[in-house]
């Protein structure tokens, strides 16, 4: 009996020492862990969407790997209404190496009109819900989470178009030209056509142009267009069409009235 | 007289070495943890409280430890070092809320995971307790194999 005792007393003591080495140095090994974000940033998705983007470099000289190394982020709207949300996922960071990552979201807004057009045409405030999840040393999950709010900056803030004006062409048609400007308060220079399209009051297309414009994130565009529609189907007052064909976003026309 | 003298002197003998052991043993255990503080430090920058919490539990096993090496060679050596593995294990239960720590800074929430750890502390602590009852039960049975009458 005696001898058992031993036996279970010097391997319970053995066990302690390693389990508390064990926790001890992985505790240790935190300090030699490096987690740096980069700038956030908003650019225009190849697929059809906006790109949001968070470059992470992690450098692990602790003394254990770490494991299933995840982020996600959650994107709703300043009323707390879901947009998107993206995932990402490290298998593994052996000790001793470093890894840059790009967290990507893409925000698409196809899929909601009216909500896409209101961030197409009004600053906002996005909210997000960031967690970053992993596996230290094997067996400590460790899991962080926030939550921040970004601002966002319309690509199409303060769209206008002006009043119609005139001139006369040849006995048939005039010219129709129309102001039309918008400021680019995106992070993300912005390409794209523009379609418009005029109606008189009776609905009746009078006639319709469009052009390629690319504006400069945080600047303004200032351009006229020039329709050449009958004299005869002119009326006081009708309305517009305005056609936005971005990479981002084929949107829904939006109609302005004249006259 | 002499008798008495020697069973006194021998009484003293045995005291002083159980204190001597005690304070030995208190000593190194607190020269350990004293050590292991230093890397511990990261956490206890991130885990208010995490040094205080530490400290309690050193404290106690300390004095447990004390208390058992004090009385040993009596039935109260196990009860001390039984007292000792249950004192681990619901310290590990109270302390580290079902093994999930959480704290905040500021704005961000962490969460850190320690369900398997304090289940392995916890199987060690039985096996400790396991340990101390058969000690305990391998005491009383000599005492009871000495007490019996010899049979010829």
């Amino acid at each position: 009996m005696n001898v058992s005792i031993r036996i279970i007393g010097i391997a319970t003591m053995f066990f302690w020492i390693f389990l508390i080495a064990f926790a001890v140095s992985a505790v240790y090994s935190i300090k030699d862990l490096q987690f740096d974000f980069g700038e956030a940033r908003f650019s225009v998705s190849p697929n059809h969407g906006i790109l949001f983007s968070l470059p992470i470099y992690i450098d692990n000289n602790g003394y254990y790997s770490i494991d299933s190394f995840n982020i996600t982020t959650e994107f709703s709207d300043s009323e707390g209404a879901f947009i998107t949300e993206g995932f990402t996922l490290i298998p593994v960071i052996p000790k001793g190496e470093n890894a840059t990552i790009v967290h990507n979201v893409t925000l698409n807004l196809d899929g909601s009109l009216e909500g896409g057009q209101q961030y197409l045409f009004n600053d906002s405030e996005l909210r997000i819900a960031t967690s970053v999840g992993m596996r230290f040393a094997e067996v400590f999950p460790v899991e962080a989470s926030t939550n921040f709010s970004l601002p966002w900056g319309a690509p199409f803030y303060n769209f206008m178009l002006g009043e119609p004006e005139y001139s006369g062409f040849n006995l048939t048609h005039q010219i129709v030209t129309v102001p039309l400007s918008f400021e680019n308060h995106a992070s993300f220079d912005l390409t794209g056509e523009i379609q418009l399209k005029i109606y008189n009051e009776a609905g009746v297309l009078l006639g319709e142009n469009q052009a390629a414009f690319e504006v400069l994130r945080f600047s303004s565009y200032n351009g006229q267009f020039e329709l050449y529609v009958q004299s005869a189907r002119i009326t006081s007052s009708g309305r517009f069409e305005v056609y936005l064909l971005t990479p981002f976003l084929d949107c829904e026309p939006l109609v302005i009235p004249y006259g | 007289m002499v008798d008495e003298q020697k069973d006194f002197k021998k009484t003293l003998r045995e005291i002083t070495f159980k204190v001597f052991k005690a304070t030995i043993k208190g000593v190194l255990f607190y020269a350990v943890y004293y050590f292991l503080t230093q890397f511990l430090a990261p956490i206890s920058e991130i885990v208010p409280g995490f040094q205080l919490m530490i400290e309690a539990f050193v404290m106690a096993y300390i004095i447990l430890m004390i208390l058992g090496e004090l009385t040993s060679g009596t039935i109260f050596h196990y009860f001390f070092d039984t007292a000792k593995s249950l004192f681990v294990v619901l310290y590990l239960l109270l302390t580290l809320n079902e093994g999930l720590l959480s704290t905040n800074f500021k704005n961000l929430n962490l969460i850190v995971d320690l369900r398997l750890f304090m289940t392995i502390s916890m199987l060690f602590s039985l096996l400790g307790l396991a340990k101390s009852m058969l000690q305990a039960i391998n005491f009383l049975s000599g005492k009871a194999e000495s007490a019996a009458p010899k049979c010829m």
